[in-house]
């Protein structure tokens, strides 16, 4: 029967030693950097990302079209919505997911989506959801047509789009209807992987990491059956970016 | 890739490793691989006592037989200086990568094999570091490809090399291997112990070498072109397999000059 | 799950009279194998990167009882318990005991080979529970009630006529075959409504954080995504080395699994979850459990040999790139890890003795070491390994080696002692086979070469060694 400290006493054990060794600081790892060389890293992917702002969105909209979303630049909020109002239109949704993130506020996404007749399921965000709300809205999740989301971040080297988990209901909205649209702002795009995992470890460094993190960058696929790759299997099937000019 | 760097001056007399198989079953390469390095002007010692480097048993797993064998290899090349030179890049890496780990507790032959090692080449290496991929021209008329043998490439690090020197001979019309970097199955006793297997790894080489259609496979190691001639003879093809170093050594006696080079 | 480690002879040979399987199992070479070569070739710092990830992993495991612990105690800090298990079955009885607890009817899974360690989703399934693999390759090989064949692609060896007759109940030989598409869309279906009525998920980890008691998860289908988000109970499991130390190694350890494994610069999802869900959440986890698996790893790590398998990272690059692998198939090995990581890490954690032919299979072609995202000197511990098969076990019981076999590289030794004893034997070898050969080769040669001829004409040994005729070429020359 395996307890904490035994467990571990034996790898130490394991190791040739009698006592836990702390580790020396070496640079491959970035256990080693403080709160400040943290916050230094996320400044800068911060700054960079807003500096560079349009060169990241041209960068994010050719990635992204890689990695298979169907991508499409917004001039204006009226643009944005009116672009997720055909796509309702497309896939005749009658039940629509939204999270809570500001963008979808920023383009009225809501007005959009009903005047196409779609019903828009919003969550309720008073928090301490009992599991009878929690299996309603599972249930509206995993029968809503479509599912809106903004972003928290951006990654223009993969095509990448970042979420963090939102009050109500977020991370279903991306992943349990067949089709998911992601609007996207200026100034909200990283370089990388790099820039991304700087932001962070700096939130948690100041204790304020998110409770999950999903990078999403495309349509779910598979190559499982004759190494043949399949768009489309336990998440979307179709995934659409908006990206939203500088206003 | 060997300590010597390219400041070092062009040697002018090596000793030769011939590695048993080669000294035993295939003289023929020995034999080119003198005529080789005589053309670049390089006098060639042969050390009459030599046998294996101990890599058969090594790779076993029979420490205890390949120590002496590999104890014997060493006590005899450090009595010469000088470069040492193998048309394998098998035995060139038990030497230089494996003597280490076989003699793991005696630290005073480990450090003796490793001076030994710091001068012993495989021969395309030599030839390539010191001489250059185009210091051997001449002819040799017809189809050829090549096959990167596994330790040569992996271990000792040699990869375009000797497909540069093929191509550096007029009349040989080269077309690259389709995998050419794939193991051909031999891996020593791997071959005998698990035939299957080996056979077919073999098979899947064999027939990109047909798809290929040259009339002749180029490889650098002994072990391999057996595996390969030994399958395509099987198959009632007419394909050869040559070690480089005859290939080299046709191509030497076909040009403008010969002999010696000065 | 039991070791079949015995059964590698003859298990090879079937899959090499496989035409079908020989077929499927070529994708590991042209999909994956290819791919990795790609993706490496478009990354400039790849080495970097690799060098990186190796010190990354070394450290790590340097200070491993270090860092178990602060994974431990992230984890608990955010809401979570760690269980530490000794072997596979008191993580599956903690499991199940938990699952009864928790009145859980629904388990999904998503891809863990530490689950298959386990015999988890067996076990549960015996018990009551509705346990289903989610994962398309595992959920595959789980209806034809097999062991995963790859570390990314469990069901590689399975044909599409093979899975439409797992999955589609009216279909039979001779009906037309779906496609990919078609199949694929079939199993969607077919989980959709479990993913629904899931209430425990039990995933594996990619990457354990320690840092921050953070798990990241490596998927492109959804499943991983469902199972972290859908039941109100998530269980990670992980074998004790699966941790490096910090957030931000993420974005090295993330871009070399990936495109090792599949040649993707990023899969599909990436998912990073710190414990259960937050209050504000209407949606995820109400419990996170971390169990931690040693299950003989502890061996790993007490031999210095065979420490540095420790850091694998599980991306099946090594599988890819194996020629032999890619003949004899991934049940050949017998147990959970098939290919070069199989061959040095199965031996240890199942028994040597029974599973000697796993390092003697290789021709010891490098690739392996050459594909590796952390640069695991797998070669280096295939020798190792049978150098304690042959003579260097302190356990008689693994010294597997025959009297025949030592006899014969005695025999070799005392011929390789003497120039003119090597000489003889040559001569006397080449006199004895020169009835047997044509044109210089022969068909056929005694034991213990015999094998050879099988397949291969063997070359008849020289009447002349390169020492005679150097000697009678420098003779002639002056």
């Amino acid at each position: 029967m395996a307890d904490r400290a035994t467990f571990i006493a034996g790898v130490t054990a394991g190791l040739g030693r009698t006592e836990v060794l702390l580790p020396s600081s070496i640079t491959e790892t970035a256990s080693f950097e403080d709160a400040s060389a943290a916050k230094a890293k996320a400044d800068k992917a911060a700054t960079d990302a807003s500096e560079r702002s349009n060169e990241l969105a041209d960068q994010m909209a050719e990635e992204a079209t890689k990695a298979g979303w169907k991508v499409h630049r917004a001039s204006n909020s009226e643009d944005a919505a009116s672009y997720v109002a055909s796509i309702c239109v497309q896939k005749k949704a009658t039940s629509v997911l939204r999270s809570n993130h500001d963008a979808l506020d920023q383009i009225g996404v809501d007005a959009a989506v009903t005047n196409t007749g779609a019903t828009l399921e919003k969550t309720e965000h008073s928090g301490d959801y009992s599991q009878d709300q929690i299996e309603v809205s599972k249930s509206k999740a995993f029968s809503a047509d479509i599912g809106i989301t903004g972003v928290d971040y951006a990654i223009a080297e993969t095509g990448t789009v970042v979420l963090h988990p939102r009050s109500g209901l977020s991370r279903l909205v991306s992943l349990a209807p067949p089709t998911h649209i992601a609007v996207l702002r200026s100034g909200e795009v990283l370089d990388s992987l790099d820039e991304l995992f700087a932001m962070e470890r700096n939130d948690f460094m100041s204790g304020e990491l998110a409770g999950s993190m999903n990078l999403i960058s495309g349509p779910s696929k598979t190559a499982d059956i004759e190494g043949t790759t399949v768009t489309g299997i336990h998440g979307p099937l179709e995934v659409h970016l908006v990206i939203l000019a500088d206003s | 890739m060997s300590e010597n760097t390219s400041t070092t001056p062009r040697p002018d007399r090596v000793t030769l490793f011939a590695s048993c198989m080669v000294d035993q079953l295939a003289p023929d390469v020995g034999e080119s691989t003198v005529e080789v390095l005589e053309y670049l002007g390089v006098m060639v010692d042969f050390l009459d006592d030599q046998t294996c480097c101990g890599q058969p048993a090594f790779n076993s797993g029979f420490r205890s037989e390949a120590y002496p064998v590999a104890e014997r290899f060493v006590d005899l090349f450090e009595k010469v200086n000088g470069p040492i030179v193998v048309p394998s890049g098998s035995c060139a890496a038990m030497v230089r990568n494996y003597y280490g780990d076989l003699f793991r507790g005696n630290a005073e032959l480990a450090d003796r094999a490793k001076r030994v090692g710091d001068r012993l080449f495989e021969l395309t290496e030599f030839v390539s570091q010191f001489f250059g991929t185009d210091a051997i021209s001449g002819s040799r008329v017809g189809t050829a490809t090549y096959h990167k043998c596994c330790h040569l490439l992996r271990e000792i690090g040699v990869d375009e090399q000797p497909i540069e020197m093929l191509t550096n001979i007029d009349g040989l019309e080269f077309s690259p291997l389709e995998r050419a970097d794939v193991c051909c199955g031999f891996g020593g006793a791997f071959s005998v112990k698990m035939p299957d297997i080996s056979s077919a790894i073999l098979d899947e080489k064999l027939d990109f070498i047909e798809a290929n259609g040259s009339s002749t496979v180029v490889a650098a190691d002994t072990g391999c072109v057996y595996q390969m001639q030994g399958g395509l003879r099987r198959r009632g093809s007419g394909v050869q397999v040559v070690h480089i170093a005859q290939v080299l050594a046709e191509s030497i006696k076909n040009s403008d000059s010969p002999e010696v080079k000065r | 799950m039991k070791p079949l480690t015995v059964n590698f002879r003859s298990k090879a040979a079937m899959t090499l009279a496989d035409a079908q399987i020989q077929q499927s199992i070529e994708h590991v070479y042209t999909g994956f194998y290819k791919g990795r070569l790609t993706a490496a070739g478009d990354t400039p710092d790849w080495e970097d990167l690799r060098t990186k990830g190796k010190a990354i992993k070394d450290h790590t495991i340097a200070h491993l009882d270090y860092y178990l612990g602060l994974l431990a105690d992230n984890v608990e800090k955010n809401g979570g318990s760690v269980f530490f298990a000794d072997d596979a079955e008191e993580a599956r009885r903690h499991i199940i005991d938990l699952a009864h607890k928790r009145k859980i009817k629904t388990v999904i899974k998503s891809k863990s080979m530490v689950s298959e360690e386990m015999g988890l989703a067996e076990a549960m399934n015996d018990e009551g529970f509705e346990t289903v693999e989610t994962d398309l390759g595992e959920y595959i090989i789980q209806l034809a009630n097999e062991t995963p064949y790859h570390l990314i692609a469990p069901a590689v060896h399975k044909s599409r006529a093979d899975v439409a007759k797992l999955l589609d109940d009216d279909y039979k030989d001779g009906d037309r075959v779906p496609d990919a598409t078609e199949l694929t869309m079939m199993a969607r279906e077919k989980l959709r409504g479990v993913f629904e009525r899931a209430d425990m998920s039990v995933t594996g980890v990619n990457f354990a954080v320690a840092e921050s008691g953070s798990i990241a998860l490596v998927t492109n289908e959804g499943n991983g995504r469902m199972s972290t988000t859908v039941p109100r109970v998530h269980v990670a499991v992980m074998g004790m080395e699966k941790i490096i130390p910090s957030i931000q190694d993420l974005s090295t350890m993330l871009r070399i699994l990936i495109r090792s494994a599949t040649g993707q610069r990023i899969s599909t999802y990436v998912t990073m979850v710190n414990g259960k869900r937050r209050p504000e959440e209407e949606e995820g986890p109400e419990e996170f459990h971390l169990v931690i698996l040693n299950n003989g790893r502890q061996k790993l790590l007490e031999d210095p040999q065979m420490r540095e398998s420790l850091n694998c990272i599980r991306c099946g690059a090594c599988l890819n790139a194996c020629p032999v692998y890619r003949k004899v198939g991934g049940h050949a090995y017998g147990w959970v890890y098939p290919g070069p990581i199989g061959a040095i890490v199965t031996p240890v954690l199942t028994g040597l003795k029974d599973a000697d032919n796993l390092p003697a299979a290789s021709s010891l072609c490098g690739a392996c070491h050459d594909v590796c995202p952390v640069k695991i000197n797998i070669p280096r511990m295939l020798l190792e390994l049978r150098y304690r098969t042959a003579e260097g076990s302190t356990d008689k019981d693994e010294r597997t080696s025959s009297a025949t076999e030592r006899g014969i590289w005695k025999a070799w030794r005392m011929g390789m002692m003497g120039r003119r004893r090597f000489d003889i034997g040559s001569r006397i070898a080449s006199i004895a086979l020169k009835p047997l050969s044509r044109n210089g080769w022969l068909t056929k040669v005694p034991p213990p070469i015999s094998g050879w001829t099988s397949t291969r004409d063997f070359p008849a040994i020289s009447m002349s060694s390169l020492k005679s005729r150097l000697r009678k070429r420098n003779e002639g020359s002056k």
